[in-house]
């Protein structure tokens, strides 16, 4: 029975560092610009589809699918900004517009893939190979998520602590007026965060394509997902968002054990309702 | 005849017209579904139109209220018109919850929430088979309407009879309710929240019943389409619909109810057109969606509206005839004491902004708080109007403790606040500015809002005189139908402090009105502040404008790096060694010597 719940708990931690990169992704927009990408699940949705076409169709491996699916995404967060975001951020009510902007967009993506490849499913082939401790075994590919989950965290925090990107996106998340009068250019920051958060957010989907398979609603899912998580952990917190993600994934694995798929994450998007009730702030989070 | 009844009658009329006119099948059953849709995107439009909140989620409310009423239908055999009212439980309760959960925290929370939520409702329907048959789809047998075999009507012509009717009700209660101090609230949280909250709306409050009042009309909406749809499946609570309210809301314009009732009924016919698109008509509502927001905001009803022609017919119809300012009533003191400040701190991390700052303000006197730049004079404000909680100390207002309440609660309690940056609802008129002012000026109940009573008609009357009463008092009367936007800054200036009064304060804290103020401006100002001090107000003035400041002030209390250092007459202020060197910075020596002169 351990064994089961050790291997449940390897499991979860191993989707859940996908779920990193995508909630991180959305917290990465709002910290900064104070936006909510609706489109976001998406932008995840193209990185899964890319890692399918490149090892399916162009017959790459793998391992080179996935920087493509990051630029796959980061295109599309070029798009969603030039489309939905920089043209709407100074205007007054410009953050609810962009809600509803952004979500256009996302639909008009997802119809695109729709009627170009097709609305069915597709299982992509991660790294072959597993390894096999003391009863319990990992494939190659949920260790490989974990590993490059862990190197693009540990590459975003020091992209954020030691670049003058990363210190000008710092600044514009406490203050745009404040990065204004600095003489930072917000409006360029503000669009590369954007594409960066993109591309973190295409990464995640290639890493859980192999995992969870492909399909081209999986956007709605993801989106779902990715915000129960940052709430869980705080808005705009990055440590909040890649720790509650860790926690989703793991709960979700385990529930999974005493219950239905629909059932165990009923029981986790309700969690988040418990906690915005409680803590409104997130669990990880301070007063924001 | 009030207003009320007639338009509801009207409304019924009209639905019993159509339904009596229309004889194809096809047609009558369009028109059916654009009824239920207007009522679904007038709920929508609670939130997102009147509050600012977008909601990803209404479609859970409008699958509830169809499953709930679609269950008691097929498992307890009840009737279906019965059952029809019922609907709105379900969606009220759901509404508050979500309300309770989420709307303290920002427009984004929210819209995460509902999502969120109509997820949650979504698994629950797909894996509760025994009630809702899941994914298969619950069919429910909605008997006809008694109705038509007297009239001669078909089913579907009885259908559409109720859905026009219950459209109607909705349609004029929604009015009223927008019309009342309930609505001026929401107004008021949507475009200035601190505002709202310092002329004692409680904000949290209004919020939560603003979200089940949707929720509920939102429920109603999913009981009417159940004979439309006839099987209900979990795809009632999916994005489609969600997605619907939303863009309704926004094709119609979401600051009005004209035009989120017509972006509803728009969508039951859009699609109709859009046929030949098959499978895209998706992308082609993104594509609508999009555009609406970048270049139309307004909506079409918002874009109508602002046409030269029809812009003037409105501007005619909305200059009403306002009732006679009521003179501002003197103020009799209830305490000697009205504040009392404590030991009161307010540290911000590290940075102390106040320090154990003791003062009391008697009643009727005008207190002068003054210090330079950064001296924590607005921090302290804050504090005594309930926007900052201290650190440490205690401030009392009136006896009682207000060092932990809510904004709204110290207003309520006599204590008003103005802001600094002018806090004014830009988009409305001056006359709307002051009657959201005037909120907690003989509060009326939800029922004689909602039904305009006579009752309510007249203290509605005697709060707009009191109203402009208060806009009278400042000198700005004469400008009561313009855009609050329109106004020069100085006037913006004296609007806020017309609005501070108008909530009724005994004790009127104002943060910095004459900056900005030219000289004849400040002048009126002083004169403003001096005649309401005759009439008993007490106030406390943080401003730069010491020649205006110390002519008009009983006591000044100075401050210096979040210390008190001073606390006297004018005269007896300016002459000490220490509020001298504040001002023109003595050497740091001298100022560490400064925070220990004795007050």
């Amino acid at each position: 029975m351990s064994e089961v719940l050790l291997q449940q708990l390897l499991n979860g931690l191993s989707v859940g560092f996908g779920y990193a990169l995508i909630a991180l992704g959305l917290t990465l927009a709002f910290g900064v610009l104070h936006i909510i990408n609706f489109g976001h699940g998406e932008v995840v949705m193209l990185g899964a589809l890319t890692v399918v076409l490149a090892t399916q169709r162009l017959h790459l491996p793998y391992l080179a699918a996935v920087p493509l699916a990051m630029a796959v995404g980061a295109l599309a967060g070029w798009l969603f900004d030039a489309l939905a975001v920089s043209p709407l951020l100074r205007r007054t009510d410009g953050r609810t517009d962009i809600l509803l902007t952004t979500f256009a967009v996302g639909v008009l993506v997802n119809q695109a893939v729709l009627s170009v490849w097709g609305p069915a499913p597709a299982r992509v082939d991660g790294l072959a190979g597993r390894i096999d401790l003391a009863g319990v075994g990992l494939t190659a590919q949920r260790l490989f998520v974990i590993g490059a989950s862990i190197a693009a965290l540990a590459l975003l925090d020091q992209l954020a602590r030691r670049t003058r990107f990363g210190v000008e996106m710092r600044a514009l998340a406490q203050s745009e007026h404040a990065a204004r009068v600095v003489g930072i250019d917000v409006r360029s920051v503000g669009t590369r965060a954007f594409v960066l958060a993109a591309a973190v957010g295409g990464l995640g989907g290639a890493l859980l394509a192999p995992i969870a398979s492909y399909s081209p609603m999986l956007g709605q899912a993801v989106l779902i997902k990715a915000f129960v998580i940052v709430v869980l952990g705080g808005l705009g917190s990055a440590g909040g968002a890649v720790l509650c993600a860790l926690g989703v994934g793991v709960a979700e694995a385990l529930l999974g054990l005493a219950m239905e798929e629909g059932l165990a994450a009923m029981t986790v998007y309700s969690l988040m309702l418990v906690v915005l009730l409680v803590r409104p702030q997130g669990l990880a989070g301070g007063a924001r | 005849m009030s207003r009320t009844l007639r338009d509801v009658l009207l409304g019924v009329a009209a639905a019993a017209l159509l339904a009596a006119a229309l004889t194809s099948t096809y047609l009558l059953d369009v028109a059916a579904y654009a009824g239920v849709l207007a009522v679904f995107v007038l709920a929508v439009s609670v939130t997102f139109g009147q509050l600012g909140y977008v909601s990803f989620g209404h479609a859970a409310f409008l699958g509830l209220g169809a499953y709930t009423v679609g269950v008691l239908v097929t498992r307890y055999g009840w009737n279906y018109w019965a059952c029809l009212p019922l609907g709105l439980l379900p969606g009220l309760l759901l509404g508050g919850l979500i309300g309770v959960v989420s709307a303290r925290l920002s427009g984004a929370y929210f819209a995460i929430a509902t999502l969120v939520v109509a997820e949650i409702l979504v698994l629950l329907v797909m894996n509760w088979v025994d009630v809702t048959r899941g994914p298969m789809g619950l069919m429910v047998n909605a008997a006809p309407l008694p109705l038509p075999d007297w009239l001669g009507w078909n089913a579907q012509q009885g259908y559409l009879f109720v859905v026009g009717a219950s459209l109607a009700v909705v349609f004029v209660l929604l009015r009223n309710l927008r019309d009342s101090a309930t609505g001026r609230a929401w107004t008021a949280i949507r475009e200035a929240p601190a505002l709202a909250e310092s002329l004692g709306v409680a904000s949290a409050r209004s919020r939560v019943l603003n979200v089940a009042l949707s929720g509920a009309v939102a429920s109603f909406a999913g009981g009417l389409l159940i004979p439309k749809v006839f099987v209900l499946s979990p795809s009632l609570l999916g994005v489609g619909y969600s997605a619907t309210g939303i863009l309704g809301v926004i094709l119609g314009g979401k600051a009005t109810l004209v035009g989120p009732m017509l972006g509803g009924m728009l969508f039951a016919v859009i699609p109709e057109w859009l046929r030949f698109l098959g499978d895209l008509n998706f992308a082609a509502f993104a594509v609508l969606l999009l555009v609406v927001v970048r270049v139309l905001p307004g909506g079409l009803v918002g874009w109508l509206a602002a046409r030269p022609a029809l812009a003037r017919r409105l501007a005619a119809r909305s200059a009403r005839d306002w009732p006679a300012p009521a003179p501002v009533a003197p103020r009799t003191p209830r305490q000697a004491t009205v504040l009392e400040l404590a030991g009161a701190s307010r540290h911000f991390k590290g940075l102390k902004a106040v320090q154990d700052v003791s003062f009391a303000v008697r009643a009727g006197e005008i207190v002068g708080l003054i210090g330079p730049n950064g001296a924590g004079k607005t921090t302290l404000l804050s504090m005594l109007s309930g926007f900052l909680p201290p650190s440490a100390g205690s401030i009392r207002g009136f006896g009682r403790d207000i060092a932990h309440q809510a904004p709204h609660r110290v207003a309520r309690l006599g204590v008003v606040r103005s802001f600094q940056q002018t806090a004014l609802c830009a988009g409305q008129t001056v006359a709307m500015n002051m009657a959201i002012a005037s909120h907690m000026h003989r509060p009326a109940g939800l029922a004689g809002a909602l039904l305009r009573t006579r009752a309510w008609r007249e203290r509605e009357r005697e709060r707009m005189a009191h109203a402009l009463g208060c806009l009278a008092e400042v000198g700005l009367l004469a400008r009561r139908d313009e855009l609050a936007a329109n106004l020069p800054y100085g006037e913006q200036k004296l609007l806020g402090v017309a609005m501070a009064l108008a909530a009724g304060p005994d004790v009127l804290l104002l943060d910095e009105p004459a900056a900005g103020l030219n000289h004849v401006e400040a002048t009126r100002l002083a004169g403003v502040l001096s005649g309401l001090r005759d009439k008993g107000f007490t106030l406390v003035v943080v401003d730069h404008n010491l020649k205006m400041l110390m002519a008009l002030v009983d006591r000044v209390v100075v401050l210096h790096h979040g210390v008190k250092i001073a606390d006297g007459t004018p005269q007896a202020v300016a002459r000490m060694p220490a509020v001298v060197d504040a001002y023109l910075g003595g050497a740091h020596a001298q100022q560490q010597d400064a925070a220990e002169v004795p007050a």
